[in-house]
This record gives structure tokens, sequence and C-alpha cells, in this order.
């Protein structure tokens, strides 16, 4: 019986990320270039994500998304990674596991760059755009004070719910509605904006 | 909880919940899944980490006022943010001016806030005779017996020397009470 994990991976097998991976399986070691470029466009935005996550600093999640990236073409070439499928579940894996490992194995990760970064596919990954911080200023301006309130206390230094609720005599679930309700109106008014001046 | 709504897709708050890591454990490991395989939600994130910048830089910029609470205060301090604090006592008022790198102005306005529901804040400057501006229901913690007041600092910085009132109101079944109305005298920085 399949695990969730492998259903799963057999669904996204005509997933983008997966016939590319399959490309590189199935060519020569180093002779795919364009298949890496474009497994490497796919995939690393996501693996930053997760290192923007899990490490809360860009550097760091910079680092691990090269990193991961040189892992899996280094396994996809070296045919380690036999089910291509599965290449997203490979980098999921990499990425909890370099996390983990970040503070006691740098000297590896220092390595495999060094073996693979002139080799890297750097794409150009799209992160997005910096907002213009005056209209979004003047878009907080038009919440209700506890919306503003809550948005700022909670971007300044991604405080959760709880923290924010303990200082300002809430509920935590006052909390989210409120953040929420003020974050849907943020978003549409910062959209629109954008729109606008488009 | 379900990570994913009936479309396949991770709602905003609960990218966020996961963002500020309010997940459990196991909804943290179905949104990590989740990002790695949807593009549309990492997408989503990414244009709420942008919102996110932006309020970060809108405020570091002086541009949003905000009611806040004193832990929010003494944590812009332990970041390294030259704050300047007024401390305003029940119907008080306080001479006050803005220094070429302060980043934040902050007034505490005292005030025994035990029993009160609701409460409103009622802005009136100098330069604007008559005119006042009622910010709705503003947070406080009744236990703390302030209110954090933190006005835009890059509007006060460029203000003329002018008089400043807030006065609070507090709101309970359709009746209104003052609580305390505080003054600021703005002088500008010297040559600033």
């Amino acid at each position: 019986m399949l695990s969730a994990m492998e259903a799963l991976d057999a669904s996204f097998a005509e997933a983008p990320e997966a016939i590319a991976a399959r490309r590189i399986v199935g060519a020569p070691p180093g002779t795919a270039g364009d298949a890496e470029a474009e497994l490497y466009r796919l995939l690393a935005p996501r693996a930053r994500r997760y290192g923007m996550r899990h490490l809360r600093d860009s550097d760091a999640a910079a680092d691990l998304m090269q990193h991961v990236m040189a892992l899996t073409i280094e396994q996809l070439r070296s045919g380690a990674l036999r089910e291509p499928e599965r290449v997203a579940s490979f980098v999921l894996g990499a990425c909890r596991m370099m996390v983990i490992d970040q503070r006691r194995a740098e000297r590896r990760r220092d390595d495999l760059l060094e073996r693979y970064a002139d080799d890297l596919p750097i794409a150009d990954i799209h992160v997005a755009p910096r907002l213009d911080h005056r209209r979004v200023a003047d878009c907080l301006e038009r919440l209700a004070e506890r919306e503003r309130s809550v948005l700022v206390m909670t971007f300044y230094d991604d405080a959760p719910a709880d923290a924010i609720a303990g200082q300002m005599g809430l509920s935590a679930g006052n909390v989210r509605v409120i953040r929420h309700r003020g974050l849907d109106k943020l978003r549409r008014c910062v959209d629109g904006g954008a729109r606008a001046a488009a | 909880m379900s990570a994913t709504t009936s479309a396949g897709h991770v709602p905003i708050e609960s990218l966020l919940a996961w963002w500020l890591h309010e997940t459990d454990a196991a909804e943290t490991d179905a949104i990590d899944e989740h990002l790695l395989r949807c593009d549309a939600c990492g997408e989503t994130l990414d244009e709420l980490l942008g919102l996110a910048d932006g309020v970060r830089a809108a405020f570091k910029a002086g541009l949003v006022g905000a009611i806040a609470s004193a832990e929010f205060v003494a944590r812009l301090a332990a970041h390294g943010h030259r704050v300047r604090e007024y401390r305003l006592p029940w119907n008080g008022g306080v001479d006050c001016t803005v220094a070429p790198d302060d980043e934040l102005l902050v007034g505490r306005l005292q005030a025994l806030l035990a029993g009160v529901e609701r409460l409103d804040a009622v802005l009136e400057f100098s330069y604007a005779p008559g005119v006042r501006h009622r910010i709705e229901d503003v947070p406080f913690d009744a236990g703390a017996g302030e209110v954090i007041y933190l006005p835009k600092t890059a509007e006060v910085r460029r203000a003329p020397a002018h008089t400043h009132t807030v006065t609070l109101v507090a709101a309970q079944g359709g009746i209104e009470r003052a609580l305390g109305t505080y003054t600021f005298r703005h002088r500008p920085w010297p040559g600033g």
C-alpha cells in the first residue's frame, strides 16, 4: 500500500519539476543544462521560502536554497535519486535536514557549494517586489485603530497572536480576527493602489 | 485542522499563522509540504511577506501612528531603535520635541482604565483650531493603567511649534465619560 507521501508523489508525476528531473536523470551527467535550469527555476523559490520560515534570515535562506538545489542536482545527475517524480519530496527532506544540520555541519555545506557552485544553473528567481512603504502607510491609515495596531505589532517582529493578546487585553482569537480583517483590507487597498498606478 | 481549502490552496490566514509559528507541528509539516509543490500559495506567501516588509518600513520611517503596548515599545528599544518617551500623568502636559536621530515618539498617558469597556481618543492640534480627529475603539490593557500613544514621528518632526491634546473618552452603554486630557507642547528641535 502506498504511503500518503508516495501517493502524493505519484499524483505529481507529470508536474513540471518531475518532468525536468526525468530529463536530468535520462541525460549523461552535466549535459541537461536546460532541464537543470528549469528545475532550479521551479524549486529554488520554494526552498527559499522554507528557509525563510525556518531560519528567519534571508541570507541563511538563500544559502539553504543554493545548497539544497546543488544537492538535488547532484543526486539526479548521479542517478542516486531514481524516482524523479519524488523530486519535490526530496527537496523538502533536504530542506528539513539542512535546517537541522545547519548549526553543526557548516563544513559540508561549504564543500558542496565549492564543488558545485560554478556548475549551478543560477536562474533569476522571482522574489516579490518591495512595496512602496508610503502607499502601505496610506493604506494603514485607513484601517480601524485596532487593526492598524495589531498589524504593526504583528509585522514589526513577527509576533504571534498570543503575545499581542497578552499585551492588549484581548484574547488570541480576537487578535486573529482583527489581524485577518485588517490584512484583508490592507491587501485590497495596496492592490488597488498598485493597479491604479499601473 | 486541514491546511488547505477545498480548492486545494492554503488560506492566507493559515499561511500567516504558519509564518508566525502559531501552527502545531502537524500543520507546520503539512504547510511546508504544500508549499514545496504549490507556486500559487508560494506567491501568496511572498505577497504577504512583501506586505509585512512594507508595514515595517512604513513604521520605521515614522509614517504610521498607532496605539501599542509597553512591551512593544520595550522590544523596539531592545532592537536598537532610538525611542523618545514622554510620560504624562493624568490630565498632565509636557514640553516635547523630536531629535534628528529619534526614530519613535511615545506618549505614555496615565489613566484609570479599570472597568472601561470601550476607549476612544480625541486628537486636537493648535494649528487646526476646531478640528477634532476621533480615533474610535483604541486597544488598551486595563491593568496597565496607561495608554501607549505613538504619533507619526515623521509628521511631528516636520511640524512647527504647536500644542497637541489627546482626550481619552470611555464609552459604555451609550454614555461617554472623559478619562483625561493630555497636552503635548511641541517645539521643533533647535536648528533641526
